[in-house]
């Protein structure tokens, strides 16, 4: 079926000929950290995770995602989702390709990630968060790769892709709580410390992963003769609107628990997010676009009347995702850090060639995106060529 | 079926497990420190800082740079002195310039960014100096994080860092409360005060105290009742950093400030 990519318009060649420069630059750039270290980037002692990490994280939402289409129409026989529940998993297959790569680049010693397997450590969150994003990741291809594969010989999915269809479901939920375990049990970080963050995980996953979806869905029939259906989109466009609203909930559980309690330690890093700590306020400006994007984009996303218009969808859609981006990509992780332990303000802020390593992650997440969907695109072309 | 002997020995068992723990609290003595030593190593070492003596002079940083191999320009240190100056408007002053590497040279607070505040000598209610250094907790976070088991403690107690398995993820350096960890400039791996263990396992004193002129620093033997730090930190109102995590840190302070994070 992958030959299926290698045919396409001037306009397809020419976005992989970009994403290929893209990630060609940031492949360069990555030999250039490999070499001098983690020195080039804006991490220190007192920030030591950054945009990577921010990265993955955010990412492992978006894998995550892929489980709102596949309960509705796996479970519940929804059968709307019917052509639109392969764009999610391949989603979900890309996306979990850039949390490995981004997990990578933020590795001193990246020649040794085998030492992960090597010496299996289950006392250690990472440990675990290696073997359910891998698992995820096969659970996706295969499933993925499978069903479209039946789908092309116009035949049913084999049977026993359905266990694996199922095991799917708990287990995108595993990746985004494990990941949220990576912040939210360590002594001393006041800002993850919170048994909601699981929970405010999954929450913010479901809306911004779904989000990029209906993007995407709406850009495929755009630029093919596939439509994922109209109804779907709006059925995903509902699913967005509640898990942000979640979220949200989830967000201000997190300031009262800060604000009313008065403790120290968990109003810092909120008041160095949004207000500014000891007069740095380097994220000041980003936090806020992020809460104003979440407004604008939940005014728009409940009045069902309102987001049925597609124009306006894609809109609250592209400003939701900005908002967690920035939100759960940056802030969240940023925060964490600031104040540090000794309750100073070390600030953070990306150097030219981080961005240009993160640019080329992306690129590569795109890329593996594009061909997969190219050959969904394919396939479905054709089968809309044998209906008619 | 249950006999009526099998009966009241489990009864037995049980008000003697549930009374146990009652009891162990009734009776606090400094030998309840060494009760909560795992192991059977007849080592632990931990180490006394005697803030009272410290004055900033940065022997002790330059000397672990040295002997550790930690690049001396960077600013990255395994042992640091911080300094803190409280002024009558009962504001908080702490500055750590190059980890005081080159001691203290100046009145003036370092801000970062090559900013400095100036403070006058009559505005001052009280100022002091404390050295820091990896607390070898008895409970490590850094352990419990590390994915490859590349940090690890040894039986005496000390946590240690295999610069030749760290894969660098950085977990660990997040994971410690006391932000002694950080990425070695040159190897790429994570990095932290080891109480010079090449040194102290062959009878040698680690570099920073043998290089404190001030009696400031002190490694000893908690297991050795008759070493001079385990007597201080047996006897004398000692003090430990964040307490609250339950991580139970082993660098003792005497005279530690409530201002000290």
């Amino acid at each position: 079926m992958l030959e299926k990519a290698l045919y396409g318009s001037k306009r397809y060649w020419t976005w992989i000929i970009f994403l290929l420069a893209v990630i060609g630059v940031g492949c360069l750039t990555y030999l250039k950290q490999l070499n001098e270290g983690l020195g080039i980037t804006g991490l220190s002692r007192d920030v030591s995770w950054g945009l990577y990490i921010g990265q993955f994280t955010f990412l492992v939402g978006v894998a995550a995602s892929a489980v709102m289409l596949v309960i509705p129409y796996y479970l519940h026989d929804f059968k709307k989702f019917g052509k639109i529940v392969i764009l999610g998993e391949f989603l979900a297959v890309s996306a979990v390709i850039m949390c490995i790569l981004f997990i990578m680049a933020d590795m001193g010693q990246p020649m040794r990630v085998a030492n992960i397997l090597l010496h299996p450590t289950p006392g250690s969150i990472v440990f675990w968060d290696v073997v359910v994003l891998n698992g995820y990741l096969l659970l996706n291809l295969i499933i993925g790769w499978t069903t479209l594969g039946a789908d092309r010989k116009g035949v049913k999915p084999p049977d026993w892709v359905k266990p694996l269809i199922y095991l799917s479901v708990p287990w995108a939920v595993s990746i985004h709580t494990v990941t949220a375990f990576l912040y939210a049990g360590i002594p001393g970080r006041h800002f993850w410390l919170t048994a909601v963050m699981a929970a405010r995980f999954l929450a913010s996953a479901f809306a911004g992963g779904p989000a990029l979806l209906i993007i995407l869905a709406l850009l495929v029939r755009k630029f093919s003769k596939f439509d994922p259906g109209t109804e779907a989109i709006q059925a995903i466009g509902k699913i967005v609107t509640y898990a942000m609203f979640a979220n949200v909930f989830l967000l201000g559980l997190e300031f009262f628990t800060a604000f009313y309690s008065n403790i120290p330690g968990h109003m810092h890093p909120f008041k160095y997010l949004y207000v500014g700590l000891e007069g740095h306020t380097k994220l000041v400006p980003l936090m806020w676009t992020s809460s104003i994007l979440a407004v604008v984009s939940l005014v728009l996303l409940v009045f069902p009347s309102v987001r049925k218009k597609e124009g306006i969808l894609a809109f609250a859609c592209i400003s939701l995702f900005t908002s967690l981006w920035i939100d759960k990509g940056f802030g969240l992780i940023i925060g964490g850090f600031i104040p540090n332990m000794f309750e100073g303000v070390t600030e953070y802020w990306p150097t030219l060639p981080e961005s240009m390593i993160t640019l080329g992650v992306w690129a590569i997440g795109f890329l593996v995106l594009t061909v997969l969907y190219k050959v969904v695109i394919a396939v479905r072309e054709d089968d809309t060529a044998v209906e008619h | 079926m249950i006999n009526r002997r099998d009966f009241l020995k489990n009864t037995a068992i049980g008000i003697a497990g549930i009374t146990l723990p009652l009891a162990a609290f009734e009776i606090i003595r400094p030998e309840k420190i060494l009760a909560n030593m795992s192991g059977t190593s007849k080592t632990r070492w931990v180490f006394l800082v005697d803030t009272y003596k410290c004055v900033g002079c940065g022997l002790c940083v330059k000397a672990c740079k040295n002997e550790n191999e930690i690049p001396y320009d960077a600013n990255v240190t395994r042992t640091w002195v911080e300094r803190y100056v409280i002024t009558k408007d009962g504001k908080l002053h702490a500055d750590t310039p190059k980890g005081a590497r080159d001691g203290f040279t100046t009145s003036r607070i370092e801000l970062g960014q090559g900013k400095y505040e100036e403070i006058r000598d009559e505005d001052i209610i009280k100022a002091f100096f404390v050295p820091k250094l990896c607390n070898q907790c008895e409970n490590p976070p850094c352990v419990q994080v590390c994915p490859v088991g590349a940090t690890y403690q040894v039986p005496d107690g000390v946590v240690l860092v295999d610069r030749k398995w760290c894969i660098g993820c950085g977990y660990c350096i997040m994971g410690c409360p006391y932000g002694v960890r950080f990425f070695h400039p040159k190897y790429h791996t994570a990095e932290k005060c080891n109480f010079c263990y090449h040194r102290i396992t062959k009878g040698l004193k680690t570099a920073c105290v043998s290089a404190c002129p001030f009696g400031a620093r002190q490694i000893g033997n908690l297991k050795d009742p008759g070493d001079p730090v385990t007597k201080v930190i047996m006897t004398e109102r000692v003090g430990i950093l964040k307490e609250e995590y339950g991580t139970k840190p082993q660098v003792f302070y005497l005279g530690l400030d409530r201002e000290v994070k």
